[in-house]
């Protein structure tokens, strides 16, 4: 699953249009499956906009329905297809009732199952748990790792970067339509962190001159922030508290998360470049 | 064309067809003909009935003038002549509705009175039933009496004059056929004109909504703006058809009876009808293009029916310059609305209802010029709708307008 990060205006829209082949470039290739974009790849493709809407009075059965077979499925099947995942996400009450009638988070949920139906090896979905309760979000959010866990390559836009360190593997963040920084998540933060670890235990030394790889050591409820010298390891330093009496419970290294990150590779940071 | 586009398109048109179709709105409209003829039928026959007073409604007369009035069953068989108190007692027994009164004065004092009953104003009724032109007739066949003109001269001077019109060759022409000449360019022009603005008020509706709901995006993931534009424009334009054909059957249908009841012959040739479902369904492909496109330019449904508007006007062109085509169907100016992209659709109409057996030729060119022009407008068509279906409430500039035709957006 690929985090499709961006500040407002950047151009993740823009590109997922690209992508879908809604919108042609002015300039540069987009590449889909290993070909430019065309209207062969709409079968294998599912797409939840940030704009999007149901035909309000027509049963949201029926909508869905007519995706399906938009996008390949004979009208039976996608009706049968339809049917089962509204089912699954507990819309079966709610069968005939028009999208009108729906629930925000009944309507959400049925937009998601507008772009799933079809079973898509990529599914690129915008702004997906927007506006839902943390209920509804969490179901939201198992399907699209089902999707996941399936085969399906995940493309998700989203501005909160909790969801976005939390579902994806990857991250690709853009400004001014420019690629600011791509990677792992684990990468990324490696990326961004200012060489600080912190460890929980007894009998932590805070004397950096007994420890080679640390500069500072801050003692800080029942926890010392050890900070890396240049061109040392957290491997080293590790190794160098296990010579000394200290007993560790917890060894993490500090990573800056992902909100942090994207204000950071926004304003300009270095380090984005590393991993752009 | 592929299968799939030809899937694609096959299934937004059943859709939008079915949809249509199934709207409270359009069972409306298309039920309006069909009751409106009804409706006249039931009007007239009504009237037929109730009109001439003939049967069971007398046209009572008093005389109270010193000139001498006969009714004569040959010239005024439903005058029955009263002495004041009879009709004042019938009257008040409610037998009949009124009566007219000759004043003593006449005819010095040429105005003759007619009593209505409290409740009744049957008047208007005998006017035009014809009761009032028989009270009329009564009382000059007296007049001319009175001047000592003889039976004989009465006669002749009551025989009607009938009035025939003929070809050159001789050939009568019925007053029916006539009256169908003035009436059929109008009703087709009409017809057509109503249809491609209910049609086209369908495309329009469809293209808006998809847009306001933001249904749109979802729609142009899956399928290519052509195809989307296309399957609109056939499944909008069947239920354009259904409705237009509803109404030629109805036409089909309720004019024998109609002649019946209005003892007239009113016909129309079948090849003209089955001209008009063609020639409906080529012009309305242009229009329907523009008006897709115009869906997707529009920020809103109302500024859709506006702009709309300016390119319906067109199609009335014909209608009002119907003269033209009556006077001369062969005419340098006929022609050119026949060729021409937005007029055409309804002069050639008007041109095949006018002429007693159609001019291919000027019917196949007509055709010619709309099948390329209807290819033109689709394609440009689909350009704009793919370069501006995405602008949620914002007008496209005239440079991406540009730019979308150009291929360039």
């Amino acid at each position: 699953m690929l985090g499709f990060l961006g500040p407002n205006g950047a151009g993740k829209t823009t590109t997922m249009r690209m992508i879908l082949d809604i919108i042609r470039p002015d300039r540069g290739q987009i590449r889909v499956f290993g070909m430019p974009p065309g209207p062969e790849h709409q079968t294998r493709t599912g797409y939840l906009p940030e704009d999007r809407g149901l035909y309000r009075d027509v049963p949201a059965l029926d909508t869905l329905a007519y995706f399906g077979a938009l996008r390949g499925l004979s009208l039976s099947a996608a009706r049968q297809k339809a049917k089962e995942l509204l089912i699954e996400v507990g819309l079966g009450d709610s069968l005939t009732k028009k999208a009108g009638e729906l629930s925000r988070g009944m309507h959400q949920k049925a937009q998601l199952i507008a772009t799933i139906i079809n079973s898509p090896d990529l599914l690129i979905v915008d702004e997906p748990f927007q506006g839902l309760d943390p209920v509804n979000a969490t179901m939201l959010k198992n399907l699209l790792i089902e999707q996941r866990d399936r085969g399906a390559a995940v493309v998700m836009s989203t501005h909160d970067m909790e969801d976005a360190q939390l579902l994806c593997d990857r991250i690709l963040l853009i400004d001014q339509g420019r690629r600011v920084l791509y990677g792992k998540v684990d990468d990324v933060r490696r990326a961004f962190s200012d060489g600080a670890v912190e460890v929980v235990g007894k009998q932590l030394p805070t004397d950096t001159d007994r420890l080679h790889a640390a500069s500072h050591a801050v003692a800080y409820d029942g926890s010392v922030r050890y900070l890396l010298r240049d061109g040392a390891t957290a491997q080293e330093l590790f190794r160098e508290l296990g010579d000394t009496d200290a007993q560790v419970e917890k060894f993490a290294v500090e990573a800056p998360n992902l909100a942090e990150i994207f204000v950071r590779a926004v304003a300009g940071d270095e380090r984005a470049k590393a991993v752009a | 064309m592929s299968s799939s586009f030809l899937r694609l398109v096959l299934l937004v048109a059943q859709r939008d067809y079915l949809r249509t179709v199934r709207r409270r709105g359009f069972i409306i409209a298309t039920l309006l003909l069909p009751v409106g003829m009804a409706a006249i039928m039931a009007i007239s026959g009504f009237a037929a009935q109730s009109g001439t007073g003939s049967n069971d409604q007398p046209i009572v007369v008093v005389n109270e003038s010193s000139v001498v009035l006969q009714a004569n069953p040959a010239i005024t068989p439903d005058i029955v002549l009263l002495a004041r108190s009879d009709a004042d007692a019938q009257l008040a027994s409610g037998a009949i509705k009124g009566f007219y009164l000759v004043p003593a004065g006449w005819p010095a004092t040429p105005t003759v009175a007619h009593i209505e009953a409290p409740t009744s104003r049957t008047r208007l009724l005998d006017i035009a039933g014809g009761g009032q032109a028989e009270v009329d007739l009564l009382l000059r066949v007296a007049q001319l009496h009175a001047a000592g003109l003889p039976d004989s001269a009465l006669g002749t001077l009551l025989t009607p004059i009938t009035y025939q019109s003929q070809t050159p060759d001789g050939k009568p022409i019925s007053d029916t056929e006539l009256a169908a000449g003035f009436l059929l360019p109008y009703v087709f022009a009409l017809i057509f004109v109503l249809g491609i603005f209910i049609t086209s008020g369908y495309l329009l509706q469809s293209v808006n909504e998809e847009k306001e709901s933001r249904v749109v995006e979802i729609v142009l993931s899956s399928i290519p703006a052509l195809p989307l534009m296309a399957g609109k424009i056939v499944g909008l334009g069947m239920a354009g058809l259904t409705q237009i054909v509803i109404w030629l059957l109805t036409v089909v249908i309720g004019l024998p009876l109609l002649n019946a009841q209005l003892s007239v012959n009113i016909s129309i040739p079948p090849v003209a009808l089955a001209l008009t479902v063609v020639l409906y369904a080529v012009g309305y492909l242009t229009y329907g293009a523009l008006f897709a496109a115009i869906g997707a330019l529009a920020t809103g449904s109302r500024e859709g029916q506006q702009l709309s508007s300016i390119v319906v006007l067109p199609a009335i062109i014909p209608v009002v310059l119907v003269s033209f085509f009556l006077r001369d169907p062969n005419s340098p100016i006929v022609w050119l609305l026949t060729l021409l992209p937005l007029t055409a659709p309804g002069a050639i109409l008007e041109v095949v209802a006018i002429s007693p057996s159609p001019p291919w030729l000027m019917v196949g060119l007509s055709l010619l010029s709309q099948v390329i022009v209807a290819a033109i407008a689709i394609f440009l068509s689909g350009r704009i709708f793919r370069a501006t279906v995405l602008l949620y409430g914002v007008r496209p500039s005239l440079g991406r307008i540009i730019a979308a035709l150009t291929g360039r957006a």
